[in-house]
């Protein structure tokens, strides 16, 4: 089965400061890929990478066996097809939650209205927001504001879902809402990449883990592999300052 | 002609009887003026803004970066000139100037509604650059991340944002309009100004005059500001919203309980 996103010898250099070195993953149809490793390994970038929010010094992305970095390739409609959640929400602050989730499928999609209306309100009940849907952003919690990011992100109906640290700016209380939404995702099989800090999170929901190390992937594999029997040092190094924590 | 009254407010009474509807007149001038002219000010600054807030990137066909790069010297040329120098200067250079130099005979209104959009529109370029830049990068990431095309992702999320923040701007500047439309007297427009000056002039009230014109500039500028006041606060919606308690998926964070347990596992 060809990958939906195969990503070869991909590179980011921000000026003379290597971010990213030779890259090397792909994600199948399915699979829920969690990317940890310690904050300026590259994690961020990398997914950056992947929507095109940076664009590569070098190396392809391939989503359906086409690159995406030709010149050729209609990003919008590109981006339209990976959903992307922040760390820090990034909701459209001059609109409320149900037109946050509704302005892209009207306008970019063309969905008509009624239609994308019972979709958005689909999402927001799947997040439990559908009592905030004429809110703006700014009366909302981080947690909340988050779920509203996930139902906007999913009412484009991508076929991958990008996670930039779902979690990280948020208060321990509103952790567990978000990640439980993440959760149910992953368990309708839904074609997930995730860099998180939340170890035990990427463990019990994914099915890949990617451990980065100074912008270079310094393990991978099933969660038993990379948690219990780590084979590198700087994984060792890694898990075990995480577990002391 | 009938004396005028000895005391201040019996002449102040005596010149409203008479010419009250002038100064209603040149009211209505003066608030038509501005009114449309800050709006058409409005749409010049904002055209000239996101050209000045466009950033001139280098994958960028050449002959794109070339014609930005001309096109913000030419607009910033503009905005130099036109608030760095009086308006009453302005005016009557333009109004003569176009007769002598080009033979076009400006009609008084367009001439009056140009100078004053054109003004306003140098000022608002500068503030609506500013009020594009205090938008946060995210609110551009999250709007190509769900498909907008940079353009779109402007249209949609950026200057909505921005126009939210200058609206406290945009009054101001509708306040100095009011007040600034008087300097078009010297082209011949009648505004309030110019229909208080005629009339003090006819019976030497000028301390009347002055007094109505006044209160009418005063009661205008008070009741503009009073209004884009409320209009902001219909832009930022309701405040008050059923909270949490249809929110069923707060404070269920299982988390914080887990990872201590799994933490004893890890360790031998």
């Amino acid at each position: 089965m060809e990958p939906i996103l195969q990503i070869t010898h991909l590179k980011k250099d921000f000026g003379s400061h290597q971010v990213l070195s030779d890259i090397d993953f792909s994600v199948n149809q399915g699979d829920v890929v969690s990317i940890i490793g310690a904050s300026g390994s590259g994690k961020s970038t990398l997914l950056r990478c992947i929507n095109l929010l940076e664009s590569p010094t070098s190396g392809d992305i391939r989503f359906h066996g086409e690159s995406v970095l030709d010149s050729s390739i209609d990003v919008p409609a590109y981006r339209a097809k990976v959903g992307m959640v922040f760390q820090s929400f990034n909701l459209f602050d001059n609109m409320n939650v149900l037109e946050n989730c509704m302005i892209s499928p009207v306008k970019i999609l063309k969905v008509p209205k009624a239609e994308a209306r019972d979709r958005a309100m689909m999402y927001l009940d799947k997040v439990g927001m559908t009592s905030f849907i004429n809110a703006k952003p700014r009366y909302l919690s981080g947690g909340q504001k988050q779920r509203v990011a996930i139902a906007r992100a999913l009412a484009i109906q991508p076929e991958v879902l990008l996670f930039d640290e779902p979690t990280s700016a948020l208060d321990p209380q509103m952790v567990g809402e978000v990640l439980d939404v993440i959760g149910d995702l992953a368990k309708e099989g839904r074609t997930m990449v995730i860099v998180t800090h939340e170890m035990t999170f990427a463990r019990d929901v994914s099915n890949r883990i990617i451990f980065m190390d100074e912008g270079v992937i310094c393990e991978e594999g099933a969660p038993e592999k990379i948690f219990n029997q780590p084979v590198k040092d700087a994984t060792k190094a890694f898990l075990q300052r995480f577990w002391n924590r | 002609m009938t004396s005028l009254p000895s005391d201040f407010l019996g002449r102040v009474f005596f010149i409203l009887q008479r010419y009250g509807m002038s100064y209603l007149r040149g009211a209505g001038t003066t608030l038509l003026i501005s009114l449309i002219s800050t709006l058409f000010g409005c749409i010049i600054g904002f055209g000239v803004g996101v050209v000045q807030y466009l950033p001139i990137e280098e994958r960028l066909p050449w002959w794109k970066r070339w014609l930005l790069v001309l096109a913000k010297g030419l607009l910033k040329i503009y905005v130099e000139v036109f608030r760095g120098t009086p308006m009453m200067v302005q005016s009557m250079f333009i109004y003569y100037g176009a007769s002598q130099l080009m033979g076009i005979n400006m009609s008084m209104w367009f001439a009056a509604f140009f100078i004053v959009s054109i003004n306003t529109g140098a000022y608002m370029a500068e503030t609506v650059r500013g009020g594009l830049l205090s938008i946060d990068n995210g609110q551009t990431e999250g709007a190509l991340a769900v498909g907008m095309s940079p353009i779109r992702a402007m249209n949609y999320v950026l200057i909505p944002q921005a126009l939210r923040n200058i609206m406290p701007q945009i009054g101001n500047n509708l306040i100095i309009n009011i007040k600034d439309t008087c300097v078009l007297s010297v082209i011949g427009t009648v505004e309030l100004f110019f229909a208080s000056k005629s009339v003090a002039g006819t019976y030497y009230t000028y301390f009347e005059s002055m007094a109505i014109a006044m209160v009418l500039y005063l009661t205008m500028t008070i009741v503009a500001s009073k209004l884009l006041r409320l209009w902001e606060k219909k832009m930022d919606g309701p405040s008050s919203y059923d909270l949490a308690t249809t929110d069923t998926l707060a404070f269920t964070s299982g988390l914080l309980t887990m990872a201590p347990a799994k933490k004893k596992e890890r360790r031998d």
